[in-house]
């Protein structure tokens, strides 16, 4: 699911359901996958998980690599949408 | 039903359900303090168990001295062998794999996470497996046993546990303090009605000593797995599993000071450790089901990776048959065990370190 704003894409993935470590990965993975794109063009990636100790993890991990991080909840589970700092 | 039985059968339900609304609220993950040590050079959950095993210890030994407990050391604390690091060892790649160690993956199945259930029946798969490989894995653990009749350290050195228990909690608690005053010990996080984990650390140690006051023992659960393999296998092929020894077993046989006698084993009946076990287990699901329908996040997904899927019921396949080998999960050994010195306890953690570092190792290669 991808969607090309005016401000940058956001890319979505939706890790609902799955188990530690898979979704600290596999969002690590997609962070550096797009990293050039969300630092130079502005994109965004959103992070949909339903794993509680996630949010903490996964939040904590991409504020280390420098990023803003926002957590709202969503659906019953959790958004967190990851973008360049500043 | 008699009072003792009820009251035993009410206080299994009540102590698994607390230990199951605050593990969830928590997500107290016994497999992530291993695993990310690892993984992701994080010791926050290790310093949040030696909170739990500390507290337990300080909390035992004035249960002890107070004369609340019946049973000192508790009973099935085990015979000392190499068999309790290996299936600590096993029991270590099994929880990485599964995604969560025996409470673990109950509290997530109780809060409809799929991979979850799916390593529940993994266990009882593998503790079914088990009693194939008894009799042969059971004569190699009797003939490597040190210090027959012998289960603790302060048992081996001939001393009060106090002397042990004393030096260890302060050098401990010095340690956790500094911890506390350097924020090692609180985590922040944005989810809904979130409890540090170091309370539910707190909250699990007084359950432990609650459930030796009730139970006779601090809590465990496994045996039951193997009891649920029996009785599969008993109504599908009754011949086998009258033919697999380990099903005959009895190890459990005590009399609690309620008069209530409690014995049993992995056998298809109901028994004293179905009495004690069955009502933790419903309660530990029951109390996390409850947390997850309070704050709306009970889920139920089955779309999930298939590699996932695979490695959780894998993973719960080698922790059902570790937890049988060692003989004893996590919970058992760990929050029980290691607070009152006992050997097979501090060899099973110390065999959870490579198993888990292992269990990282394939974990990273098939996500």
């Amino acid at each position: 699911m991808e969607d090309y704003s005016a401000f940058g894409r956001t890319v979505t993935i939706d890790i609902r359901g799955q188990v530690c470590p898979a979704s600290l990965l596999v969002t690590l993975r997609k962070i550096n996958e797009i990293k050039d794109d969300i630092q130079k063009n502005g994109a965004r990636l959103e992070v949909l998980t339903d794993n509680r100790d996630s949010v903490g993890t996964i939040s904590e991990a991409a504020f280390n690599m420098g990023y803003d991080v926002g957590t709202e909840k969503r659906d019953g589970g959790y958004m967190m949408v990851i973008s360049a700092a500043g | 039903m008699d009072a003792p039985t009820l009251s035993i059968i009410a206080a299994g339900v009540l102590i698994g359900g607390v230990a199951g609304f605050v593990m969830h609220r928590a997500d107290f993950c016994v497999a992530s303090a291993f695993r990310d040590l690892f993984l992701f050079r994080k010791g926050f959950m290790l310093r949040i168990l030696l909170l739990l095993v500390i507290s337990a210890m300080l909390l035992f030994d004035c249960a002890r001295h107070f004369g609340w407990l019946a049973f000192y050391p508790f009973p099935l604390a085990g015979a000392i062998s190499p068999a309790n690091f290996i299936g600590g060892a096993l029991f270590g790649i099994g929880m990485v794999l599964a995604g969560g160690c025996v409470f673990g993956t109950l509290y997530r199945s109780g809060a409809g996470n799929f991979p979850a259930m799916l390593a529940v029946v993994g266990l009882v798969i593998g503790s079914g497996l088990y009693a194939e490989l008894h009799t042969t894995w059971s004569a190699f653990a009797r003939s490597f046993v040190l210090y027959p009749g012998k289960s603790t350290l302060p048992q081996i050195l001939s001393i009060d546990p106090t002397w042990l228990v004393g030096p260890v909690a302060a050098i401990s608690g010095v340690v956790l303090y500094r911890w506390a005053r350097a924020g090692l010990m609180v985590k922040s996080t944005a989810v809904e009605g979130y409890i540090q984990p170091w309370a539910a650390g707190l909250i699990l140690a007084l359950l432990g000593v609650v459930s030796w006051m009730v139970s006779g023992m601090p809590m465990g659960i496994t045996t039951s797995y193997a009891k649920g393999a029996a009785m599969i296998e008993s109504s599908l092929a009754p011949a086998h599993y009258s033919s697999l020894a380990y099903f005959r077993t009895t190890p459990l046989d005590i009399v609690l000071p309620s008069g209530l006698s409690l014995c049993g084993g992995p056998g298809a009946t109901l028994d004293g450790i179905s009495l004690v076990q069955f009502p933790l287990i419903l309660g530990v699901v029951a109390g996390s089901f409850i947390s997850a329908v309070s704050i709306r996040e009970f889920h139920f997904r089955l779309r999930i990776p298939p590699a996932q899927l695979a490695a959780a019921l894998l993973g719960g396949i080698v922790m059902g048959l570790a937890s049988r080998m060692a003989p004893g999960c996590n919970v058992w050994h760990v929050m029980g065990g290691l607070p009152i010195f006992s050997v097979p306890g501090i060899l099973f953690t110390a065999g959870l370190i490579p198993g888990a570092w292992i269990g990282g190792r394939v974990m990273t290669r098939i996500i």
